[in-house]
């Protein structure tokens, strides 16, 4: 068993409990091998049989096989009743009460930890115990529901701490930071003021911790006392350059301004002094930025006169010095927002814009010229992409939604980013330019052609826009935001197998599956390609049960440590995980994937009844629980996540990011199938309301295919229901699946006219229809090994009514293949290429002029993907026989 | 200038536009959690005028007796938050730390010998090579195996500066476990 050899170590039991059959170690290494070997029922039985024994739990083998194995069964309270079973024979043990405490802890049970830490603190008196005991009613009080109880276990925690700093007892930051989380949650903000005044050793420790130094700071702003804020944060300023701190010395000199206007003068001249210091300009002048922006909106500046451009002015100064540097605009761009903003709350929108279009034409027309000369150097290379990126900025503030003159100059932002002796070097500016470049091809075409009777012309343009990203990846492989934005082009052609390629170079794993797995998790199943995909599940889903089983780990080693800051935070982090959107996405799309894979082979019906759907049934509570931590800002946006009419991130999503309708149905349809497969017609007849409730209510929460997938599901579970009330209705039933399937099958072609194929129906719907129709079938497919094995008379009937549809379905795949083959590649050169465009002309010319390869592997890289996943339906179909 | 605070287990929901870098390594969870409830203040990254992650440094502190050093297990830099100090920032937290509160004799450090801009940067604050280590970093596909340059620096506490006295002969990985 040491060697994970569980059947070996089972068989080992037996043997020696064939010649003594009440060997309780022998009982407890066999529950706990029965609960690796996932034997469950049998391992609790045993489990519970041994931990009943009288006197079982003397023996510290026991003990630890026992423990063990409820660990293992997630049971903690029958772990931890393992520990006070053994607590009666050794009623002083250590051990065994860290043992409770630790068990406690990694399943949240509060209060259990809080009895153990009190018995610890009783038994040793020890300082590790009392802040376990504080550390325990702290979690308490966060996880209560009931008001007076938090507030009663809050004070206790308070009390506790207190003295323990007034005795000498707290003796460093961890310690400290868990008592001002106490205060925290209470309010007391003066308490902890007083807490971070401490003198003696500790208060040597907070000096020399930056962020008890912030907070320091932030609490004195709290209450009221400006004087001492400003003060410490001049301390802290004079010592290191920490923008957080920059931030509250310029509130706390703001909020002295009725009183006296020196601060602020002083703290001006601060930023001046500490901005003729080495390596501290950047902070010190964006300070002087902030400083202007807070006394303008608190009023003391007139905003309508010229005290609103001295805003303006500091932010062009800031623009001025700092344009060579990538974080220039990162600084900035807030400050141009709320400047903007303000003037648009007076009215004065266009003045305001009309003021930083005047400062940025000259200085970009200035930086162009540098930066087209020959060999520019890093730094005038990059001050060119800052100035993009303030005109991009302006012009969503302007609310600009003319296409053309978001392509302005495009011509030169290639050149310069594709084609210039920079770009050769690989300088960062010259992938930043055609990101910009790229993002404003793929605006300007959105606002270009909003009407679905335009989408030619929108696909012409996305398509060119992956051109230009390919060129930019074949130049620099680096870079990784042209990537997330070719493969969000790519799926948004239907083209998963060269997403795929990009995606897998980006190497995204561990956390990432979590916060990235959403950029292509489940695209695969859309487009035909479910085994690939369904193996990058599994990759999503052994992450988070290996997560499930380490960060309680982790948790426990910082009690241990007895780095107490980690234990609020460790818990969160935990909770997204657990509760995470995108583990329930993967998890589902694992289960439909399976579904898929197996659907057509009788087994599936086994795979069927075995699954746990309970585990995923959903509520109104457990959906309103689940937390979103799917990266979707990491993609380069030039304007702010929350300006969305501007925002790419999900302009580009060919379909909408899976939510909770998505989640819920979903859930729903492996409930459905496990219902047909067992015969559960009451349940099943519940859960297929549900479901049309559920698809009726989703809106353009999900996608139309996969409602049309959910209305597949819901149309195979009907089909089962007549079969078996006795044919009523039944076969129109298989009537309307028979349409539903074939009509969302590729339009039916003969092989002489197989270029019949509509382009943009392929890119945008066909493939995904054919995706759902080879999905829904495969369910009908395993409904139809259902009827079989449970002798419904229908059964036969399915079946006819099935292989007339696959029939229809092999001929219709077979168009489709071909037209992948070949017309689809002159399509695209006829359709998107050569069509006329005069919004991306410059665009056109130069991909055909510089970088014809990127066309060519764009073109290759479309039809090759579509020709992928009609081989992957077609060999499907092929196998459903 | 950047808001330099603790590393939070949180922050791994959004370090991406750091870990995307394809010279950075995104570790199975344990690793970062184990740093954290380890070493917190150690463990530091900054941040952002607009809130966004800039870079992060994991390190640690081991040995023994004239041994005890603090460690820079990884700096990383987002690629746009290049050529501004941030580097330097970190590291500073690091030498801090390792005096101040941990009372060490020197900080070191492993760089590729290939990653010249890194070597200039540790060269610059006063980091001197102290020896090689054999084969110390891996292929992986991306990288290709090397020696890695383990370079230190002597902290106040090593009045003689003995740390620091270079080791001529290249050493195996074993040999710099502590």
């Amino acid at each position: 068993m040491g060697h994970g050899d569980m059947r070996q170590g089972l068989k080992e039991c037996d043997k020696l409990l064939r010649k003594h059959s009440t060997h309780q170690s022998a009982l407890s290494l066999k529950a706990y091998a029965l609960a690796r070997l996932g034997e469950v029922d049998e391992a609790v039985a045993l489990g519970q049989k041994v931990l009943r024994t009288p006197g079982a739990l003397k023996s510290s083998h026991v003990i630890q096989g026992l423990s063990l194995t409820f660990r293992v069964l997630k049971l903690s309270e029958d772990e931890i009743a393992v520990y006070n079973a053994a607590l009666i024979h050794t009623p002083d043990s250590e051990q065994l009460y860290c043992k409770i405490f630790m068990a406690a802890a990694r399943s949240k049970l509060y209060k259990e930890q809080h009895s153990a830490a009190v018995a610890l603190n009783k038994l040793l008196k020890q300082d590790r115990y009392l802040w376990w005991v504080v550390t325990s009613l702290l979690m308490q009080a966060k996880s209560a529901q009931d008001g007076s109880v938090k507030q009663l276990q809050l004070t206790l925690a308070e009390r506790m701490a207190e003295k323990a700093l007034n005795e000498g007892r707290l003796t460093n930051t961890e310690e400290l930071r868990v008592y001002l989380e106490v205060l925290e949650l209470q309010g007391n903000h003066a308490a902890m003021v007083s807490a971070l005044s401490t003198s003696g050793p500790l208060a040597e420790k907070i000096a020399n911790d930056p962020d008890l130094v912030t907070q320091w700071i932030g609490l004195l702003i709290k209450i009221g006392d400006f004087t001492k804020a400003y003060e410490v944060a001049e301390i802290a300023l004079e010592a290191r350059d920490n923008w957080a701190d920059y931030k509250l010395y310029v509130e706390a000199a703001i909020a002295q301004m009725d009183d006296s206007e020196s601060p602020v003068q002083a703290a001006s001249a601060n930023f001046d002094k500490w901005a003729a210091q080495r390596g501290r300009a950047r902070g010190a002048i964006l300070a002087g930025v902030e400083l202007a922006t807070k006394l303008h909106e608190a009023g003391h500046a007139k905003p309508t006169d010229e005290t609103a451009d001295v805003v303006g002015e500091r932010i062009w100064s800031y623009v001025e010095q700092f344009m060579t540097k990538a974080i220039c605009y990162s600084d900035i761009m807030q400050y141009f927002i709320s400047h903007v903003k303000s003037a648009t709350a007076l009215g004065q929108t266009s003045s305001a814009i009309d003021f930083h279009t005047k400062h940025l034409e000259q200085r970009l027309h200035d930086a162009r010229a540098v930066a087209t000369a020959a060999e520019c150097g890093e730094d005038a290379a990059q001050s060119w992409v800052t100035l993009e990126r303030i005109r991009y900025l302006i012009q969503a503030l302007a609310d600009d939604v003319d296409p053309q003159r978001w392509v302005a100059d495009i011509g030169a932002m290639l050149s310069f980013g594709l084609d210039s002796v920079e770009a050769e070097r690989k300088l960062a500016a010259c992938s930043d330019m055609t990101l910009i470049a790229c993002q404003r091809i793929i605006l300007a075409s959105f606002l270009a052609y909003p009407d679905p009777a335009q989408r030619s012309s929108l696909l012409s343009s996305l398509f060119k826009a992956v051109c230009v990203l390919e060129a930019g990846i074949k130049l620099n492989d680096d870079q990784f935001l042209l990537k997330l934005y070719a493969i969000r082009l790519y799926l948004y052609l239907s083209c998963y197998d060269r997403a795929r390629v990009l995606y897998d170079t980006l190497n995204i794993k561990n956390i990432q599956f979590d916060t990235l797995g959403h950029l292509i998790n489940g695209h695969g199943m859309s487009l035909g390609c479910f085994s690939v995909d369904l193996e990058l599940c599994y990759d999503g889903v052994s992450f988070y049960d290996r997560s499930d089983a380490r960060v309680p780990q982790e948790l426990e080693s910082a009690y241990g440590k007895g780095t107490y800051s980690n234990i609020t935070d460790f818990t969160m982090f935990q909770d997204n995980l657990v509760h995470s959107v995108q583990r329930e996405c993967t998890h589902r799309c694992a289960l439909r994937g399976e579904a898929f894979e197996h659907g057509t082979s009788k087994d599936i019906l086994e795979q069927w009844k075995e699954a746990d759907v309970v585990s995923i049934e959903h509520t109104d509570e457990t959906i309103a629980a689940l937390h979103d931590n799917r990266d979707v800002g990491v993609m380069g946006l030039q304007t702010p996540v929350d300006m969305a009419k501007w925002n790419l991130e999900i302009m580009t999503r060919q379909i909408p990011l899976p939510g909770s309708a998505w989640i819920q149905i979903f859930s729903m349809v492996p409930q459905i199938m496990h219902y047909i497969v067992c015969s559960e017609v009451d349940l099943l007849e519940s859960k297929t309301k549900d479901l049309l409730v559920v698809i009726d209510e989703a809106g353009q929460s999900v996608s139309s295919h996969d409602l049309l997938l959910a209305r597949g599901v819901y149309q195979v579970a009907i089909l089962y229901l007549r079969a078996l009330s006795g044919n009523e209705g039944f076969d129109s039933e298989l009537a309307t699946l028979s349409d539903m399937i074939i009509g969302a099958l590729p339009q039916e072609t003969s092989s002489s006219a197989s270029n019949t194929l509509d382009l943009c129906d392929v890119a945008l719907t066909t493939i995904r229809t054919a995706s759902v129709a080879t999905e829904v079938f495969t369910y009908a497919q395993s409904v139809r090994h259902a009827l079989f094995a449970q002798r419904s008379p229908s059964a036969n009937a399915v079946t006819f009514g099935l292989s007339q549809i696959r029939k229809t379905a092999m001929k219709m795949m077979g168009g489709l293949r071909t037209w992948t083959e070949k017309p689809a590649r002159e399509n695209i050169d006829a359709l998107w290429l050569n069509a006329e465009d005069s919004l991306l002309a410059p665009v056109t010319a130069f991909l055909f002029n510089r970088r014809k390869s990127a066309v060519t592997l764009v073109t290759k890289s479309c039809a090759g993907s579509w020709l992928k996943s009609a081989n992957n339906m077609a060999a499907h179909w092929k196998k459903c026989t | 200038m950047s808001t330099i605070r603790r590393f939070r287990a949180m922050d791994m929901f959004r370090f991406n536009n750091i870990n995307l870098d394809r010279y950075t390594e995104t570790y199975d969870l344990s690793f970062y959690l184990t740093y954290l409830s380890s070493w917190p203040d150690l463990y530091v990254v900054a941040e952002s005028a607009d809130g966004s992650l800039m870079g992060y440094l994991m390190g640690k502190v081991e040995g023994k007796e004239e041994q005890w050093h603090g460690h820079v297990t990884a700096l990383t830099v987002a690629p746009e938050c290049r050529r501004l100090g941030l580097g330097r920032g970190l590291m500073k937290v690091l030498e801090e730390a390792s005096e101040k509160t941990y009372d060490c004799y020197f900080v070191d450090l492993f760089v590729r010998p290939s990653n010249a801009v890194a070597i200039q940067m540790y060269e610059t604050l006063g980091y001197t090579l102290y020896r090689q280590v054999i084969d110390y970093y891996m292929g992986d596909g991306v990288m290709p195996t090397e020696y890695a340059n383990d370079m230190r620096k002597a902290l106040a506490r090593d009045v003689d500066k003995k740390s620091v006295v270079p080791i001529k002969h290249p050493v195996n990985v074993e040999d710099t476990l502590f």
